[in-house]
């Protein structure tokens, strides 16, 4: 067996050093803000392996990214780059829409790192057999919180295990800060992350994962939404906006912030003042025992078909995403993050973080990783989003009995704009 | 009367000499049919396939049978028709002051007004639309600095939908009634000094020369700034989408916004290309009516 092994490595050993002198010529990258800055702090280690390849990553803004690519695949692939960078929620439009705009990566051999990552991390990448782009960062979900103001309200962070911990430890947030401080700020009219949270963990999401069928009224998300009513009854959670969750969380209005762990970065940027406040634990669970992950947002990066430097462009994603050390790279420079299992082993995962008062924060997070039911955003994410943000709103407001009708009205409503049969 | 026949020799010439104008105009006709003409024809039949389901997808009428149940759909158009009852008539009623105010050969430094007022169509749409997020946002911004400053009840702008619809309203009020003003005082300067000068030797106090010369004077051009704000109110997409993006849940969706919602952000191009010739009739609609209640002689 051993013998076997190391006719291998030297069977091997001569491919892949011939791989890497006869790759050349330039690879582009688009992408946006600070995820193009981590592909960018890549480069230098795959250079040191592929000298010949010179990356070039273009911060087109996420809007831009998207428009162009949906450009440039009606236009049959016309202008776009080697590599292109798409969010796992809006990924199946593409692959929907345009299933010949992108390479299957399975034949540059994505098919052999599967088991490196997740499966839920896969599941809106493949489609009709074939794999159209990489897990690049993900979005484990957890609560980030306030250690002083925690303490002052005599609030043990340690002993929220579940939601109904959570609303009572509001009303002594309540009580201390006479309602001037809320425990979260969640959107309502805007967006519904905390329904997709809360229904993700539930494993419950607006469509099955055969994405087949409307499941956005089943136990689990009719679970997700009733605690949303009894965390805005209880009155222990502000609502706002993106901008004004923000706004709370620099006033200190806010004693936590739910949301996936890529928003690290952004209270770390938004509140520089704060530094070791802040600390992080798990998101309460709906039952004692229940599962305390879930996944909001994340990305993936995608080979177009017209790429003409598909083979550097693959090993470029191999390097940045199927490696630990170019995932540790991104969590490093931007708090990106990774997808790739082997990461969390990586050193800089267990280093104490100073501004998170020297709480090991990053191995918490990727911590959950592995435990994230599976969800699939499919091509109609957008349109089941828009009725869950009206549904959530009204259903807030008192315009339904039960969560349970609010969400069949929300299923009816989602059937009929896609088509597809509302699950029994 | 009868006319005389033309010369034979002349008739052949006659024939040919058509060809020439249409030649010239060619390159503009190519143009126009590949880049106008096709893309509406092609939009119309892409409005009876379901574009989700690719390229091969057959024709049918599930876009037109979805836009007859649609909530979305109907919520976007009473939201365009609640604008379009509550700014149109207001503005214009707003630009109609302003011009005569405008007019008046009381007023001095006409010209700088004249600009202040047209002023704001010049400012960048992006611009503007983000300064009016800061004005009315609810922590910090200068309209609840003051409302509060002054006693008053602070008010969540964007977050609730009557006050969110009223900060659309407004928005659009500040950029509009300006380009309106200019264009009713063109039509005022040309209402002959004359007419007043008689009125009033006949004894007629400013305000009945106001209704009775002025606004029926004014009328094909108060028309032709109607039928322009009717059908750009059909198509408001700036300020729903960049000032309070068509929020808080659906309260300011436009039919405008709806149409970029399902084609740009769903990738459904045959349902919003049914959404646009349905904006299209109804825009086409409105103008027919006012130009026969309101066009008889002009």
């Amino acid at each position: 067996m051993k013998r076997f092994a190391l006719l291998s490595l030297l069977a091997l050993a001569p491919a892949a050093a011939a791989q890497s002198s006869t790759l050349s010529g330039t690879v582009t990258i688009w992408s946006w803000d600070v995820a193009a800055k981590a592909l960018q702090s890549t480069v230098p280690g795959f250079n040191r392996k592929y000298p010949n390849v010179k990356v070039e990553v273009v911060d087109l803004g996420n809007q831009n990214v998207y428009d162009r690519g949906l450009a440039g695949c009606a236009a049959g692939g016309a202008d776009l780059p080697d590599i292109y960078s798409i969010e796992n929620n809006e990924a199946e439009v593409f692959w929907a829409r345009f299933p010949n705009c992108f390479t299957d990566l399975n034949t540059l051999g994505a098919d052999r790192l599967v088991r490196n990552f997740p499966a839920f991390k896969w599941t809106e990448l493949t489609a009709g057999g074939k794999r159209f782009a990489m897990p690049w960062d993900s979005g484990p979900v957890v609560m980030f919180y306030r250690r002083d103001l925690y303490q002052q309200a005599g609030v043990n962070p340690a002993s929220i295990r579940t939601w109904d911990d959570f609303i009572a430890a509001g009303r002594r947030v309540n009580t201390q800060f006479g309602g001037r401080v809320k425990m979260a700020t969640i959107a309502n009219g805007q967006d519904d992350e905390w329904f997709r949270m809360l229904a993700n963990q539930n494993g419950c999401f607006y469509f099955d994962n055969a994405g087949q069928q409307v499941t956005v009224a089943r136990p689990g998300c009719v679970t997700a939404l009733n605690t949303i009513k009894r965390l805005y009854d209880a009155n222990v959670v502000a609502t706002g906006d993106w901008g004004g969750q923000i706004t709370n969380v620099k006033a200190g209005r806010t004693a936590s912030a739910m949301f996936g762990a890529w928003y690290e970065g952004t209270i770390r940027t938004n509140a520089p003042d704060q530094r070791g406040k802040w600390g992080v634990y798990l998101m309460p669970a709906s039952r004692a025992g229940g599962p305390r992950a879930s996944n909001l947002g994340g990305s993936a990066l995608a080979i177009p078909a017209s790429s003409r430097n598909k083979a550097a462009a693959y090993a470029f994603l191999e390097h940045a995403l199927a490696t630990a050390g170019g995932q540790a790279t991104m969590l490093r420079s931007q708090g990106l993050v990774p997808s790739l299992l082997a990461a969390t082993r990586d050193p800089y995962v267990a280093q104490p973080q100073p501004y998170w008062g020297n709480q090991r924060i990053w191995q918490t997070i990727l911590g959950t990783l592995g435990d994230v039911p599976q969800a699939r955003g499919t091509q109609y994410f957008q349109d089941a989003r828009q009725i869950m943000i009206v549904t959530q709103a009204d259903f807030l407001k008192g315009r339904y009995r039960t969560a349970q009708e609010a969400l069949q009205d929300a299923a009816r409503k989602i059937s009929s704009a896609t088509g597809l049969p509302v699950a029994r | 009367m009868t006319t005389a026949p033309a010369p034979a020799s002349a008739r052949p010439r006659r024939r040919r000499v058509p060809a020439a104008p249409y030649l010239f105009i060619l390159p503009y006709l190519l143009i126009f049919a590949v880049f106008w003409a096709w893309p509406i024809l092609s939009s119309f039949l892409l409005s009876f396939r379901d574009s989700r389901l690719g390229e091969g997808a057959p024709l049918g009428t599930a876009n037109w049978s979805r836009l007859l149940g649609d909530e979305f759909f109907r919520t976007a158009l009473r939201n365009t028709l609640v604008i379009l009852a509550v700014q149109v008539p207001l503005m214009l009623a707003l630009a109609t002051a302003l011009a005569v105010a405008l007019n008046s050969r009381l007023l001095r430094l006409r010209g700088l007004f004249r600009f202040a007022f047209f002023a704001p169509l010049v400012v960048g749409t992006v611009a503007y639309s983000a300064v009016f997020r800061l004005l009315f946002n609810s922590d910090f911004g200068m309209v609840n600095r003051t409302l509060t400053g002054l006693g008053l009840p602070a008010v969540d702008w964007l977050n609730q939908p009557l006050p969110a619809m009223s900060v659309i309203i407004l928005a659009l009020l500040w950029r509009w009634t300006g380009y309106n003003a200019i264009i009713l005082l063109a039509g005022l300067q040309g209402i002959p000094e004359d007419v007043y000068e008689a009125a009033a030797l006949d004894g007629a106090s400013p305000w009945q020369q106001f209704w009775r010369i002025t606004l029926p004077l004014l009328r094909p051009t108060l028309l032709f700034c109607l039928v322009l704000s009717i059908i750009g109110t059909l198509q408001l997409f700036t300020e729903p989408a960049l000032i309070t993006n068509s929020g808080p849940g659906n309260a300011t969706m436009t039919l405008g916004t709806y149409l970029y919602q399902q084609g740009f952000r769903s990738f459904n191009f045959g349902y919003a290309s049914a959404i646009a010739y349905t904006v299209a009739a109804i825009a086409a609609v409105f103008s027919a009516i006012q130009l026969r209640l309101f066009g008889r002689d002009t």
